[in-house]
């Protein structure tokens, strides 16, 4: 049984959009990986593609070529090996986005517990899960509320309780911190990195705030359409 | 599982209960429109039913006196009653009176028969004050609904006729009170002309005017003979037109309010499709409106299965909702209309089955939607 550290590998990714003239060439190449327990960041200026290639990764965007691996699961080698694309986002991803996206009409606990049971969980053992994790992020007692009742920071660490309740392998955090002034944005990437630790898990962040790059253990750059890894700064004035 | 129609409805209930009752109060209208149908078929029906004869005896060629005009001799009856088979013939006249009630007139629809005859149209059972009629002469029973009360006095004509009776529940093929008088009275405002028109047609080379006629003889037949039979023997002798009760009453609810059902059925098809498309729409709007949620939603890989069920379980639930509704508000207003409105279950239980396939077929605009939205939308934004 392999117990490879390797969460996430990408080997000569490309994405195109359009056809003939108007064809625009965004991701040319892109060769990286990311290991579980790593909290890496993907900077970039904007429309650089992070967040293509963020949803190549998630399979929600096809890449045009390429390869990309999941855990030990090889899911695209130029086309998706497998039709249930959906069902791999809801067992081995978790999603994090610039603002919480809640579903408005669900209360938290039934927001965090939405996809174990469309896994096939109990709502029993569902919401045992959904407990521990409100209570690492000390939200517990907002269990029934709805999020528009829920501040702003509340309603983030719910939506990260979301993205870790049907254990993922890997997590896709799109700007989670564009939102957020400073020491809120700390909190958050401490907590992802926090997350990557405890749960071993491999967090790919999206951001453009340069003073969050500390806090990775890696970074990822898109240059010249390829990706580029580099070692985080250790300015540790942040930290 | 977590029922996501549940949870969306319970957190915008009170939009969606004033959308579904908004809905069901054009599907109230719809009932109604079943209903003033099904009123129009038992109107039709009331004065066939209360005079309960066998055949209907009518001028040569015609449809009868509901159709178009019908005069027969009034001595007919005493032909129509020597015929083998027949029990008993009467003479009947049937007219548009209008009668003074206040300051305003009331359109009713008099039937004129002779009060010592062997056939009586007014239902005992239907007579709920006074007494059917017992002179020859200005006495009238008339339905609660003209409006007049017992022992009042109308102008009809040169004379005052006095209620003696007030029916219930006694309308005409057209919705009209039926009044009734005595034969002779009714053959007088109906056939008899003023002094002046007499002489203007005495100059004019008319001489005589019969007044004994009627619009049709009514029999009934004895037990043991075959109405169809005797029917057929006045036709080849009598040369008259004669209709069964049954045939009468097919002349009555096919013939005569073919056009007027027809007419309340296009309103109901057009109110159903209405219907339908408004419920398609409003299905489609709150989809839009969570098109967000359903970006989410299928990007954290919840299954379009269970997406388009929220989408259908709630347009189905709005069709239930509204038709509930609209039952609602129909059995609230229909006793309201002048004309009767007769709200049936059959009529209920079909619309419900059509509202269910409309709203299922309504809810397809929201499924498509869901089925193009693409989770790549749910980032940024």
């Amino acid at each position: 049984m392999s117990m490879s550290k390797q969460a996430i590998k990408v080997e000569n990714l490309v994405k195109n959009f359009g056809k003939g003239e108007s064809l625009v060439e965004v991701i040319n190449g892109a060769s990286f990986e990311v290991n579980k327990g790593e909290l890496v960041a993907l900077v970039a200026p904007s429309g650089a593609g992070k967040t293509t290639l963020l949803m190549m990764i998630g399979c929600v965007e096809e890449p045009t070529s390429g390869s990309v691996w999941l855990g030990d699961e090889k899911v695209y080698e130029n086309k998706w090996l497998t039709k249930e694309t959906r069902k791999i986002r809801r067992e081995k991803i978790g999603f994090i986005f610039q603002a919480h996206y809640l579903i408005p009409f669900l209360n938290i606990i039934e927001n965090v517990t939405l996809v174990p049971q469309t896994n096939g969980l109990s709502k029993e053992e569902s919401e045992k899960i959904a407990i521990e994790l409100l209570e690492y992020f000390e939200i517990e007692d907002k269990a029934t509320a709805m999020p528009s009742s829920l501040s702003g920071g509340q309603n983030q660490r719910a939506a990260i309780a979301r993205a870790l309740a049907n254990k993922p392998e890997i997590i896709l955090a799109d700007e989670p911190t564009a939102a957020l002034d400073i020491k809120r944005s700390v909190d958050v990437v401490k907590m992802l990195k926090k997350i990557a630790t405890d749960q071993d898990v491999a967090v790919i962040m999206v951001t453009h705030d340069e003073a969050m790059l500390p806090l990775c253990d890696r970074i990822l750059k898109i240059e010249d359409k390829k990706v580029v890894s580099s070692v985080a700064p250790k300015d540790t004035h942040i930290l | 599982m977590i029922n996501l129609a549940q949870k969306e409805i319970a957190h915008t209930f009170g939009k969606f209960i004033v959308t579904a009752v908004g809905v069901g109060m054009l599907l109230g209208i719809v009932m109604i429109m079943m209903g003033v149908y099904r009123g129009m078929i038992i109107d039709a029906q009331v004065l066939l039913n209360d005079l309960d004869v066998d055949l209907w005896v009518v001028q040569e060629n015609t449809l009868g006196p509901f159709a178009e005009a019908s005069r027969v001799h009034e001595d007919l009856k005493d032909t129509i009653h020597v015929i083998q088979g027949v029990k008993s013939a009467e003479g009947i006249t049937f007219q548009n009176l209008q009668l003074p009630l206040k300051n305003e007139m009331v359109r009713v629809f008099a039937v004129g028969f002779d009060p010592f005859g062997d056939i009586d149209p007014i239902n005992p059972n239907k007579l709920i004050a006074g007494r059917g009629l017992g002179r020859s002469h200005y006495e009238m029973v008339v339905t609660d609904k003209a409006g007049f009360k017992l022992n009042d006095k109308i102008n009809l004509g040169r004379d005052i006729y006095t209620v003696v009776g007030v029916t219930h529940g006694t309308v005409s093929s057209g919705g009209d009170p039926l009044v009734y008088i005595s034969l002779k009275d009714a053959q007088e405002l109906q056939f008899l002309y003023s002094n002046a028109r007499i002489r203007n047609d005495r100059a004019r080379g008319i001489n005589s005017v019969n007044s004994h006629m009627v619009n049709a003889v009514v029999a009934r037949v004895q037990n043991g003979y075959d109405v169809n039979k005797v029917a057929q023997d006045i036709r080849r002798w009598k040369h008259k037109s004669v209709y069964t009760a049954e045939q009468e009453k097919t002349i009555l609810t096919k013939n005569l309010i073919k056009m007027a059902s027809k007419q309340i059925g296009m309103f109901t098809v057009i109110l159903v499709i209405v219907s339908t498309i408004i419920i398609a729409l409003i299905i489609y709007t709150m989809t839009l409106e969570k098109m967000k949620e359903i970006a989410i939603m299928k990007l954290i890989g919840i299954p379009n299965s269970l997406i388009i069920k929220m989408i259908v379980q709630e347009t189905v639930l709005m069709g239930v909702l509204a038709f509930i509704a609209g039952n609602i508000f129909a059995h609230l207003i229909y006793s309201k209309f002048p004309k009767r409105v007769v709200l049936e279950t059959p009529d209920a239980l079909g619309l419900f089955i059509v509202i269910i396939i409309a709203s299922v077929l309504a809810s397809f605009v929201g499924v498509r939607k869901v089925i193009a939205a693409d989770p790549a939308e749910a980032i940024g934004g």
